[in-house]
């Protein structure tokens, strides 16, 4: 198989799954009306519910529902081979994906704006609603933890990564300050930061520089990096510790001053590397060379069903997108029309995303062998960065300045994620427990607080075990998504089999990959041998599943007696 | 009837308008929000503290509340609406952009 075979059978999927059935659905089940008013124009009351065209909503969408996750699922899912992970990644988006961002939208569009959490205690029962906060709190610290260990644990482990990583965060900060302190030209902020990163990025690669992060990190001892404690290297230690400096500093400091202006910067830094590499694949077109269609059913990560449906989730299908579907998008559509091609648009575009990255994975590196050489399942954000210098290298661009820029890029990415992420849990603990721990209302103790969580995640669970679980409690919201929407066909007197037949098998697939980690990981604490870390992994990580295990349950019981209640509201009557 | 090369420059130009609409909601379109709710945030809490007593807020309409009224009016069940919201976490999604 060919990379440009690929993309195209990517655009195929597209044109039919897009163009075809999704219109389809669109035109004679859901039948919106563009005369309808929606809630974006009535509640019009510019805090949340704001009017937007659907250009600008489509790349606001595309932006909120694309960042790690289609590179990385990819990526670890061609364990079992390219073929079952292409065909889950296109499959999925053409079935699923697409389903329940855009019936997620539409949803909240008919029902004033809802919220998820609104919507399950109205469709499903009161503690549906509990049960999304679970779900959500679960994959909040999940993401952490995944995203903490890849980047802590693995990228900024290289020399000649931080220096880069900092050079964004500077730059960033001075985009700030250039756009609402010095009310600089947005063009000339944007030329002048992101030049000054691609700077920094050249400088990091420099042995100068390189040569005091490999002193800081003990890399010149003989046999590497010193282990310090729980099996974590003295560069792993000090490079996640930078991590959370970083999100300390997302966290505490005035959000127009740092979290959106690096954000801002490391978009610009981040598709500029994407176009570079599409344009490279594009001139190379490499093959498969010997990788194979499939290895074996069981891999590192499990077997095949249902570990490689929680493997990939963006990029397939992501629970997450429901929410922002429902909470943020929907209350900014100018028509209730603009729903399909906002939601089903932005999926199928994050599809072809997670293709690239499947392609670096696959084609960049000449076979199994390559990609194993790169770091494999175990470094996902490793190969995707070495797969990218590959592919950047036929546009002329030197492969060490390739790998730095893919690992600050996906640095960078993960970090600005997960500043928001730590924002988000320190704004929740406050809600949640801020009455009786009055503390917690304190901002700085608040995000201490969500970056000890996240240290005991990334410096205990390994990576592959934390992918899993962050996968699982992602797709359980995305099953959640699903029936919910089946609910609100089925009220309205719609079909819906389209959403009830991805709902049940969303659910059914996740809640045997939670069974899956839940007795892998106490049976882990039965073997001999096993170390300290290792314990505490199991116990964290079997805990979490038994704990989705249960919420999965009682919202099935819920669903299906929502399911079989008799409709409230009149059949539609016939034209 | 406009010639065939009018017809491409139009089409032309809604592309670009479409690929710069885009770009800005990827870009820009995200600061855009922030401040517009910050704006919106404040204004809810101003009128909340003038007019607080529409919504039961034992509050003493001061003199200039008066001069107030006309402006305020007009957007009292929006405000109304706003403020009275029930609201859970995934309210605050929002904050989240891209993170998955």
């Amino acid at each position: 198989m060919n990379s440009i075979s690929v993309l195209i059978l990517g655009a195929v999927a597209i044109v039919v799954g897009y163009g075809l059935y999704a219109r389809y659905i669109n035109r004679n089940i859901v039948q919106p009306d563009a005369s309808k008013a929606t809630p974006a124009k009535m509640y019009m009351d510019g805090v949340d519910f704001s009017p937007a065209s659907r250009n600008v909503l489509f790349g606001y969408q595309f932006k909120s529902i694309a960042a790690l996750g289609p590179i990385t699922g990819p990526i670890i899912a061609v364990q079992w081979g390219w073929l079952p992970a292409l065909i889950w990644v296109i499959l999925g988006t053409f079935f699923i994906g697409w389903v329940q961002d855009y019936g997620a939208m539409i949803m909240g569009v008919r029902h004033e704006g809802d919220t998820m959490g609104a919507l399950s205690y109205k469709l499903i029962s009161p503690r549906a609603r509990n049960i999304l906060m679970i779900f959500l709190y679960f994959y909040l610290l999940l993401i952490m933890g995944a995203f903490g260990n890849a980047v802590g644990k693995v990228l900024m482990t290289s020399p000649k990564v931080p220096f880069g990583m900092i050079a964004v965060v500077l730059m960033g900060v001075l985009a700030g300050q250039m756009t609402y302190k010095w009310k600089a030209d947005i063009i000339l902020t944007t030329v002048v930061t992101v030049v000054l990163t691609f700077v920094g990025i050249w400088v990091s690669t420099l042995p100068f520089i390189s040569n005091i992060f490999s002193g800081l990190y003990g890399l010149e001892a003989a046999g590497g990096s010193p282990t310090w404690f729980l099996g974590n290297t003295q560069a792993q230690v000090l490079g996640t510790l930078l991590v959370i400096i970083f999100c300390y500093l997302g966290s505490v400091l005035p959000i127009w001053s740092f979290a959106q202006p690096v954000n801002y910067v490391s978009f610009w830094i981040v598709s500029l590397g994407v176009l570079g590499g599409i344009v490279g694949l594009l001139i190379w077109r490499p093959g498969m060379g010997d990788f194979p269609a499939f290895t074996q059913f069981t891999t590192a990560s499990g077997p095949l069903w249902p570990m490689l449906f929680i493997t990939i989730a963006c990029g397939a299908v992501s629970g997450w997108h429901s929410l922002v579907s429902s909470s943020g998008t929907a209350r900014q559509l100018e028509k209730e029309t603009d729903a399909l091609p906002v939601g089903g648009g932005a999926m199928f575009m994050e599809m072809a995303f997670a293709v690239i990255a499947f392609l670096t994975a696959t084609v960049a590196f000449g076979g199994l062998q390559g990609y194993q050489d790169a770091g494999g399942a175990g470094a996902a954000l490793g190969v995707f960065s070495k797969g990218l210098a590959n592919f950047l290298g036929y546009i002329g661009i030197p492969n060490e300045f390739g790998v730095a820029y893919g690992s600050v890029f996906l640095t960078i990415m993960a970090l600005t994620i997960m500043q928001l992420v730590v924002r988000f849990m320190r704004v929740a603990s406050a809600e949640l427990v801020g009455n009786a721990m009055p503390a917690m209302k304190n901002v700085h103790v608040g995000t201490i607080v969500a970056l000890i969580l996240t240290l005991v995640f990334v410096w205990v669970i390994p990576w592959l075990t934390i992918w899993s679980a962050f996968g699982a409690s992602n797709q359980l919201m995305a099953g959640l998504a699903l029936l919910l929407i089946s609910l609100w066909l089925k009220e309205e007197g719609k079909k819906n089999s389209w959403a009830l037949i991805p709902a049940a098998f969303m659910i059914v697939t996740t809640i045997a990959a939670l069974i899956y980690l839940a007795y892998t990981n106490f049976g882990k604490l039965a073997q001999p041998g096993i170390t300290t870390q290792g314990a505490i992994a199991a116990t964290l990580v079997g805990t979490i599943a038994v704990v989705l295990i249960l919420a999965a349950a009682l919202l099935i019981f819920d669903g299906i007696k929502a399911l079989l209640k008799p409709r409230e509201k009149p059949a539609p009557e016939a034209a | 009837m406009a010639s065939r090369r009018e017809r491409i420059h139009s089409r032309l130009r809604c592309a670009a308008q479409a690929a710069s609409e885009f770009l800005y909601g990827m870009t820009t379109y995200e600061w855009v929000c922030d401040m517009r709710r910050e704006r919106g945030e404040i204004e809810r809490l101003f009128i909340l503290v003038t007019f607080g007593d529409i919504v039961g807020v034992p509050i003493l309409p001061p003199y200039y509340t008066l001069r107030l009224l006309p402006y305020v009016v007009p957007v009292t069940n929006r405000w109304k609406r706003s403020l009275l919201r029930e609201r859970d976490l995934t309210d605050l999604v929002g904050m989240l952009e891209g993170v998955t």
